[in-house]
C-alpha cells in the first residue's frame, strides 16, 4: 500500500479528480440546448426556436461528411443536450454513434424523443436495390445530401419544429409561428432561385461524389458520371480515361466536387476542358454560406456564373 | 343585303351609324379608365392563371418523380426487411493475415486471426457486444460484455468480458492497430490486450471540456496475464482494481491533444511457494496528438502518439540458502522480489493521401521480472487502404536485445499484412 501511495499516477489521478469535481458546481444550466451535427440544421433550428433555444453545431461544414473527427470535445456538448438534430439516412454513421456511446445523455439517443433525425417524411433519391460493399460506400436508406434541396428543407423545418414541439410543448405556439415565418421565407427564396436557375435546366455535369443529385434534381442539372469508382471509392487510372471519354462524348460542362481533394478534378480540366467547380456540401464554413439560405444562394448563383 | 342599301332603310342606317360615330369616342372617353382598370385586371388574372398552371405542372412532374422514387425505396425497405429475422444483431467478420520474415527463424504464411464479432441493444437499459476470435492458439471469446445506456449522473457500468480502460493501445485488438504488431512493451508490461472479466464504471464529468473516468474491478488486466488465473475464486485483495482519467483538447480546429493516465492496482498476487505474496502496481501514462485539417481529413493528418509504462511487482526467484547449521548442505528456496520496470512505445503516422499513410514506431520493452533485460525495436510501415474495409500493410522491424532472445525475436523482420472487414465492423470509441 505504501508503494501505491508513492505512486505518481495515483496523485495525479486524484489531484485532477478533485479539481474536476470542485468544477462541476460552477456550471450553469442553460434553456432548451440544442446540438446540429451540421451548421445548415443549427441555423434551421435557430430559425425555428429563435430566442428559447441555444444553438451548437458540431460539424464545422468544410469536413467530408465520412471524414468528421470523433473528437472527444464534442462529448460534453452531447451531454448536455436536450435534444440532437441529424440529417439521418445513415449520414452521420462513420461518427456519432462512437460518440453517443460515452455522451452519457440517454435524452438523445435513437428513438428517444430528443433524438430528431431531420430525413423523416423526405423522398429519397438514390435509395439501392442491391446493398452490396461491392457497390462501394453505400448509404442502404439512400442519398443523405437531401439539404442540398431548398424544397425539402421545409420539410427538414417542419421535422425540427414537430421534434422541439415534443421535448418542449409549452412553446408549440412559437415553433409553428415560428415555421410558419421560415417557411414562407423559403417559398420567396424558392422562387427567386428557380428564376435564376433557369440557365441549369439540362446543363450536364460530373460530380467527384454522389453529393449533388438533390441539387441537380431541384434545377434540371444531369450527372452523367462521377470521378469516384464507386461511392468512397477512389478512381482508377482506367475509370479516370472513361471518364474523361465520357465527359467528351456527353459535352458534360460542369465538374462538382466538395471536400475532396483538387488534384482529380484539375487533372480531368486540363484533359477536357471542363470547368471546375468548388462548391460546400455542407454550409455554414464561409460568411457567405452561415446560414441555410445564404448557403443555397451562394451555390445556386456559384453555378449559375460557372455556365454563364 | 340588298334591302339594307334600298329606299327609307338605307337611311335609317346612315344615321345610326353616324350617331355611333358621333356618340361612341365619347362614351369611350368617358368608360376609358374603367376599362383599361379592367383590362389590367384581366392581364393580371391571366397571368397569376398561367402561374398557378405552370405551378401545378411542375407540382405534378414532382409528384410523379416522388412515386416513382418512393417505389425505389419501398423496394430497398422491402429487400431490407426480408432479411430472416430484423432483430439479428449486426454481425462482422474480420480476417487477419500475413506473410512475415521473422530474422533468421524464416518465413511463414500467418493467419492471425478471424474475428466475428456481433452487437445490439438489449432493451431500453443496455446493449451488448461480443467478439470471438479464432486463430492459431485456438477458439477465444475476447470480448463480450454488456453496457448500460441509461444511467442517470452521467454514469455508465459494464460487466462481463472486455478490453478494461487501461491506457490507448492496450485496449486495441491487433488488428485495429496503426501497425502490424502489438508492441512488445504492451505485451511484457501489461501482459497483451487489456482483457478483463470483471466490472467497470465510467463517468463523464459535466465539464466543459472532455474529462473521463473510469473505476474498474476485475480477475485481473491482461490476454497473456498468467500469473492470475480466471477461474480460482479470491479474496477481495486478489482483485485488481483499476482507476482512470482521460482529458481531452481542441488546441485549435485542425490540432487536438489526448492525455490520460492509468492505474491498476493488485493488492496481493500469489505467488508459487510465496504465501505472502505482494502487490502489484501497473501505471500508465498516455499522450496523443492529431493534426487533422478539417477540410481534407480524408486526405491529410498527422498523429504522434506516446505510452509509458511503469510495473511494480514481486517476481518468484529461486534462491539456494545454507544450512545454518552446516552450511555445506544447500536447499533451494522460492522467495519474492519487487521488481520495477520502465517501458513504453511512440509513433507517429503521415497520412499521405486518402489510400496510403506511413509511420514510424520506436518501442523500448523491459523483461519485467529482470528489468536490466530490455529489446529495443525500430519499425517503419507503409499503410495502403484499397478501401475502408480493405487494407495491406508494410513493415519492417529491427528488434534490438540486450539478451540471448529467441532468433525468431531478434534482428530483421518484414510483414506484408493484410486485413479484410466484411459486415459491420467498429470498436466503438475507445479505439477511435
Amino acid at each position: 500500500m505504501k508503494t501505491l501511495l508513492r505512486n505518481n499516477n495515483l496523485k495525479v489521478f486524484f489531484l485532477v479528480f478533485t479539481l474536476a469535481w470542485l468544477q462541476t458546481g460552477m456550471v450553469v444550466a442553460q434553456p432548451i440546448r440544442v446540438v446540429a451535427t451540421w451548421p445548415a440544421l443549427a441555423d434551421i433550428a435557430r430559425q425555428i426556436g429563435k430566442e428559447l433555444v441555444n444553438v451548437e453545431s458540431l460539424a464545422t461544414g468544410v469536413e467530408d461528411a465520412h471524414g468528421v473527427p470523433v473528437r472527444p470535445s464534442f462529448v460534453p456538448r452531447l451531454n448536455r443536450a436536450d435534444v440532437l438534430i441529424l440529417i439521418g439516412l445513415d449520414d452521420e454513421h462513420s461518427w456519432l454513434p462512437a460518440l453517443l456511446e460515452v455522451a452519457s445523455n440517454p435524452k438523445i439517443l435513437p428513438g428517444r424523443p430528443g433524438y430528431i433525425d431531420c430525413s423523416l417524411g423526405i423522398s429519397v433519391l438514390e435509395a439501392p436495390i442491391r446493398i452490396d460493399r461491392a457497390e462501394g460506400d453505400l448509404h442502404p436508406k439512400g442519398n443523405p445530401h437531401y439539404l442540398l434541396d431548398p424544397v425539402r428543407a421545409k420539410i427538414v423545418a417542419s421535422n425540427i419544429a414537430t421534434g422541439l414541439t415534443r421535448n418542449f410543448p409549452q412553446h408549440q405556439q412559437s415553433f409553428e409561428k415560428n415555421l410558419k415565418t421560415y417557411v414562407a421565407e423559403l417559398d420567396n427564396w424558392i422562387g427567386r432561385w428557380e428564376k435564376m436557375a433557369v440557365p441549369l435546366r439540362g446543363v450536364k455535369f460530373v460530380d467527384y461524389h454522389p453529393e449533388w443529385i438533390y441539387l441537380a434534381d431541384r434545377f434540371g442539372m444531369k450527372l452523367v458520371g462521377s470521378v469516384e469508382l464507386k461511392p468512397g471509392i477512389e478512381p482508377t487510372p482506367n475509370h479516370i480515361v472513361e471518364l474523361v471519354q465520357q465527359i467528351k462524348q456527353e459535352k458534360a460542362q460542369l465538374l462538382i466536387y466538395g471536400a475532396q481533394n483538387p488534384r482529380l478534378p484539375q487533372q480531368i480540366a486540363s484533359e477536357t476542358g471542363i470547368k471546375v467547380v468548388r462548391l460546400y456540401s455542407g454550409g455554414g464554413n464561409q460568411p457567405e454560406t452561415d446560414t441555410y439560405i445564404k448557403w443555397i444562394d451562394y451555390t445556386v448563383r456559384t453555378l449559375v456564373q460557372s455556365v454563364s | 343585303m340588298m334591302d339594307i342599301f334600298s329606299g327609307r332603310r338605307f337611311l335609317d342606317v346612315i344615321c345610326f351609324g353616324l350617331l355611333f360615330l358621333f356618340i361612341a369616342p365619347r362614351l369611350s372617353f368617358a368608360q376609358a379608365s374603367e376599362l383599361e382598370s379592367l383590362r389590367a385586371s384581366v392581364k393580371d388574372m391571366q397571368q397569376q392563371l398561367q402561374k398557378a398552371l405552370n405551378r401545378i405542372d411542375q407540382l405534378e412532374k414532382e409528384k410523379a418523380n416522388d412515386s416513382a422514387k418512393i417505389g425505389q425505396v419501398e423496394k430497398s425497405i422491402q429487400a431490407v426487411q426480408s432479411a430472416p429475422s430484423i432483430l439479428n444483431p449486426a454481425i462482422g467478420l474480420v480476417l487477419d493475415a500475413d506473410i512475415e520474415k521473422l530474422g533468421k527463424a524464416g518465413g511463414n504464411f500467418n493467419f492471425r486471426s478471424a474475428e466475428l464479432g456481433l452487437a445490439a441493444s438489449v432493451d431500453p437499459y443496455a446493449r451488448m457486444y461480443a467478439f470471438f476470435t479464432g486463430s492459431n492458439e485456438g477458439f477465444e471469446v475476447e470480448e463480450a460484455a454488456a453496457i448500460t445506456t441509461s444511467l442517470p449522473y452521467n454514469l455508465t457500468a459494464k460487466g462481463g468480458r472486455f478490453f478494461a480502460d487501461f491506457g490507448r493501445f492496450p485496449k486495441y485488438h491487433v488488428h485495429e492497430l496503426p501497425f502490424v504488431n502489438q508492441p512488445l512493451s504492451i505485451q511484457r508490461m501489461v501482459g497483451g490486450e487489456s482483457q478483463a472479466d470483471g466490472a467497470e464504471v465510467n463517468y463523464l464529468f459535466p465539464t466543459p471540456f472532455f474529462l473521463r473516468a473510469t473505476f474498474g474491478g476485475y480477475n485481473k488486466i491482461g490476454a497473456d496475464n498468467e500469473q492470475v488465473s480466471n477461474l480460482k475464486p479470491r479474496s477481495a485483495s486478489r482483485f485488481t482494481y483499476l482507476g482512470r482519467l482521460s482529458t481531452y483538447f481542441d488546441l485549435t480546429d485542425n490540432n487536438s491533444i489526448e492525455l490520460g493516465t492509468s492505474l491498476a492496482y493488485t493488492p496481493s498476487v500469489r505467488l508459487q511457494g510465496d504465501a505472502s505474496g505482494g502487490d502489484r502496481i501497473l501505471g500508465g501514462v498516455d499522450l496523443t496528438y492529431r493534426y487533422q485539417p478539417l477540410a481534407s481529413t480524408l486526405y491529410q493528418g498527422f498523429t504522434w502518439g506516446s505510452e509509458f509504462y511503469n510495473n511494480s511487482q514481486r517476481f518468484p526467484f529461486d534462491i539456494e540458502v545454507p544450512d545454518p547449521d552446516d552450511p555445506s548442505i544447500v536447499t533451494t528456496q522460492t522467495v519474492g522480489k519487487r521488481r520495477r520496470s520502465y517501458g513504453g512505445y511512440s509513433y507517429a503516422e503521415l497520412k499521405l493521401n486518402k489510400n496510403w499513410s506511413t509511420g514510424f514506431l520506436f518501442d523500448y520493452a523491459p523483461v519485467v521480472d529482470n528489468p536490466s533485460q530490455r529489446t529495443l525495436s525500430y519499425s517503419p510501415y507503409v499503410t495502403w487502404n484499397l478501401s475502408e474495409f480493405n487494407r495491406l500493410r508494410f513493415q519492417y522491424s529491427y528488434l534490438n536485445n540486450n539478451f540471448s532472445a529467441d532468433k525468431a525475436e531478434k534482428g530483421n523482420q518484414f510483414f506484408v499484412q493484410w486485413t479484410t472487414v466484411i459486415g459491420a465492423h467498429t470498436h466503438g470509441f475507445l479505439t477511435r
